[in-house]
């Protein structure tokens, strides 16, 4: 395993340096620059342009700012941006990760406990009423084009119900007179939502070691919900918990949205291989084993399926770093996707190639985890 | 009487048609009784005993009979229970060695944890090292090393994944097991060494058991008594002895004339010819008449009655072979 893991880091490691490589030159090679587009102003002196070509690194050729680039990106340091001058490229990435990554992750992991649960079932009775509708449902959602769907679900929510903010990160009125920044109490949110996500997964190891069903279902509920309550409590008291409610007001809306769109992908993953494993002889053994339904289909069949299921999953989850120009930009969501829209929008290299690079990190990374977790998974994989 | 099997008959309905893979079936067995059910493949084997365990697939229909099982406080029918009644008899009750024995086991799962499963899911107050004990006791039964228990299905060899099932069917005690053709994955010279354990075991722990096989030699070294099986019925059923040395049925006839038999100086062997009618739509009369050399137009228009014709000797023919008649399947 260990050898197995040196080897794969190494691998990322190559591929990175050949995948900078290829995004720093593909970049440099679309026509124009920011530079161009800012020196055309008439009112500059000669003098002063030929300042700012050097100040913006200019004044060398490409291949030698290619190496600088790649010395500075040995240090983690990804350059300065050029439209928010003179903010590093990190900086902002930093700023817009965490809201990125809120949106996504959960979206992401709604969409996936929704396909795992709905697939499973459908598969256990195929072609009953549950099967056809989540399958009508979910194709449906998945091929319709997302901005439509996102139209629709503003129009719906925010339009006619009048129950949900249009779109927009938070709601200006509200925060001029906070007394923290959104950024700060988003950030403790997040935190919220990661305690949490730590409290369930060790209670799911406990879970896991518990023979009744039950007694796993109590664990796992009441571990959880008591969770929720103590951080809703402990959020009221703070006297910040409007601020944080707004936040999250403004999440609905595009978390709905992507899951919607997204669900029907891993429930169909689920319900394929699901139906695969059923027809399998363990689980005829199973049943004849006199074991309850729902045990074989969780225990036997779903622990079987569950396998290309996390894969996906967790590449997945390396994605969401890019977050979703299209979702971002309908939602009016400040997260790398709009990031990615407006750096290209402005030329503005450093931060297009700053941000392609993190997220190539994400995936590349999401690859190795997901590789670890199949072994993990699966005992017949040994690396 | 353990179990009682009367008129059981199970299809299975497909786009052409209702494919009628058990379609009459009576038997009876006692306590510590070997049933060995013999017949070629896709006669329906397999389909009876999912029928009895009820472990069928969705496009199976169950058109009628019944299962008598006596547990001990009296019998019951399994075929009316209701699933959570009749989940109680698997495994305890009935427990079967599947025919995909290779595939049994869950690769996910360590097997002793397997194993276990299948003991507390049927005695919940079992402590788990009573549970782990029994798994060990078994594991020495079949001819394992206790220690692999804690290993995974896919470090075990063909064999051992194959004693491991058997270990597995024995784990609740039941008191009748099935076994499918447990041994046709593995090697001739396994198979006959697991064959003699799985007999030995039986005859040890006074279970009843029912062993389906195509091959008359396997079902012959394991079996008190032998149902011959065609094309979705029983045609005879007799003890051992008297399916080898007076069979009254043409096809056990033939079965019985299947082997190799040295005629002078070459040797070969001697089938049946023809194929077995298909299940979808048998032939009317008799359904082994199209391949019987004593087939009359009777046997062609009139299904033949399965009776008892001589004490415990069940037959369906209307011309049943007599002692020391000889039968030729060849145009000579
Ligand atoms: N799910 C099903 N749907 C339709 N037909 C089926 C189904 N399962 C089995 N059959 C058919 O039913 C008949 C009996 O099958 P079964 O598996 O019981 O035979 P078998 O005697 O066990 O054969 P083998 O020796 O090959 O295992 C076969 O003709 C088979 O094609
Ligand atoms: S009933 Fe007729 S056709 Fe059928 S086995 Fe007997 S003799 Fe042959
Ligand atoms: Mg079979």
């Amino acid at each position: 395993m260990l050898k197995f893991l040196g080897k794969r880091v190494l691998q990322i490691v190559v591929l990175l340096f050949i995948y900078v490589t290829v995004v720093y030159w593909l970049i440099e090679a679309m026509p124009g620059s920011f530079v161009d587009q800012y020196l055309l102003n008439p009112k500059l002196t000669p003098e002063i342009r030929e300042n700012l070509k050097r100040q913006f690194g200019f004044d060398k050729p490409a291949h030698i700012r290619y190496l600088i680039y790649m010395k500075n990106f040995l240090t983690l340091d990804l350059g300065i941006s050029f439209s928010y001058f003179p903010t590093r490229v990190t900086t902002i990435i930093a700023e817009r990760l965490p809201r990125t990554v809120f949106l996504f992750v959960t979206s992401t992991l709604v969409s996936y406990v929704l396909g795992y649960n709905l697939g499973k079932r459908a598969a256990w009775k195929r072609s009953g009423l549950l099967d056809k509708t989540t399958t009508f449902v979910g194709i449906v959602f998945w091929t319709i084009f997302l901005p439509l769907l996102a139209i629709f679900n503003i129009w719906l929510f925010g339009v006619i119900l009048k129950i949900l903010p249009l779109n927009q990160f938070i709601d200006p009125n509200l925060w001029k007179s906070a007394p923290l920044s959104a950024q700060t109490i988003f950030i403790r949110l997040l935190l919220t939502a990661l305690v949490f996500l730590i409290v369930f997964l060790i209670a799911l190891l406990i879970s896991n070691r518990l023979k009744t069903i039950p007694a796993k279902k109590t664990v796992l509920y009441t571990s959880s919900i008591t969770t929720i309550v103590v951080s809703i409590v402990i959020w009221i008291l703070s006297g910040y918990s409007t601020y944080a409610w707004d936040i999250i007001k403004h999440m609905v809306l595009p978390v709905l949205t992507l899951t919607l769109y997204s669900f029907a992908g891993s429930m169909l993953v689920m319900r394929d291989t699901m139906l695969d494993v059923i027809r399998e002889d363990y689980i005829t053994t199973a049943k004849a084993k006199g074991l309850p339904d729902n045990v074989v289909r969780d225990k036997h069949a779903a622990r079987n399926a569950l396998l290309p299921l996390v894969t996906n999953f967790v590449i997945s989850l390396g994605f969401t770093v890019g977050g979703g120009i299209i979702t971002e930009t309908m939602f009016s969501w400040p997260g790398i996707g709009r990031a990615y829209l407006e750096a290209l929008n402005t030329q503005d290299t450093p931060l297009l190639i700053g941000l392609l690079v993190f997220t190539g990190i994400f995936v590349l990374i999401a690859h190795l985890v997901a590789d670890v977790l199949y072994a993990v998974l699966d005992p017949r994989i040994r690396y | 009487m353990l179990l009682s099997v009367r008129d059981l008959r199970m299809y299975y309905k497909t786009k052409m048609g209702y494919v009628k893979a058990v379609d009459g079936i009576s038997f009876d067995l006692d306590q510590g009784e070997s049933l060995g059910i013999v017949g070629e493949s896709g006669c329906g084997k397999t389909s009876i005993s999912m029928t009895i365990l009820r472990l069928l697939p969705d496009n199976a229909e169950f058109k009628g009979g019944s299962v008598l099982f006596d547990m001990g406080n009296g019998p019951v029918d399994l075929v009316n229970l209701p699933e959570s009644e009749m989940r109680k008899y698997r495994w305890r009750g009935i427990s079967m060695i599947f025919q995909a024995a290779m595939n049994s086991l869950n690769p996910v799962y360590k097997v002793g944890d397997q194993i276990i499963e299948a003991i507390q899911n049927h005695f919940p107050d079992m402590p788990l090292d009573k549970a782990r004990q029994k798994v060990a006791e078994l594991f020495t039964l079949v001819g394992l090393d206790p220690s692999r228990m804690d290993q995974y299905p896919h470090q075990y060899s063909g064999g051992m994944k194959q004693r491991a099932v058997i270990a597995m069917a024995l784990a609740c005690d039941p008191k009748i097991i099935i076994a499918d053709e447990p041994t046709t994955a593995l090697d001739v010279i396994v198979q006959d060494r697991i064959l003699k354990e799985i007999r030995k075991i039986q005859r040890k722990l006074n279970m009843a058991m029912i062993y389906i096989s195509h091959d008359i030699a396997v079902i012959a070294e394991v079996s008190d008594k032998i149902a011959v099986m065609y094309a979705g019925k029983f045609v005879e059923l007799a003890d051992a002895v008297t399916i080898f040395k007076q069979p009254m049925h043409p096809y056990t006839y033939g079965l019985m004339h299947a082997f190799p038999s040295t005629v002078g100086e070459k040797t070969e062997l001697v089938t049946i010819p023809g194929e077995p009618p298909n299940l979808l739509n048998p032939p009317k009369g008799c359904r082994f008449a199209p391949r019987c050399p004593k087939a009359d137009s009777v046997c062609s228009e009139v299904e033949p009655e399965y009776r008892e014709l001589e004490k415990n000797h069940f037959v369906a023919c209307h011309h049943p072979v007599q002692p020391k008649e000889v039968v030729r399947f060849y145009a000579e």
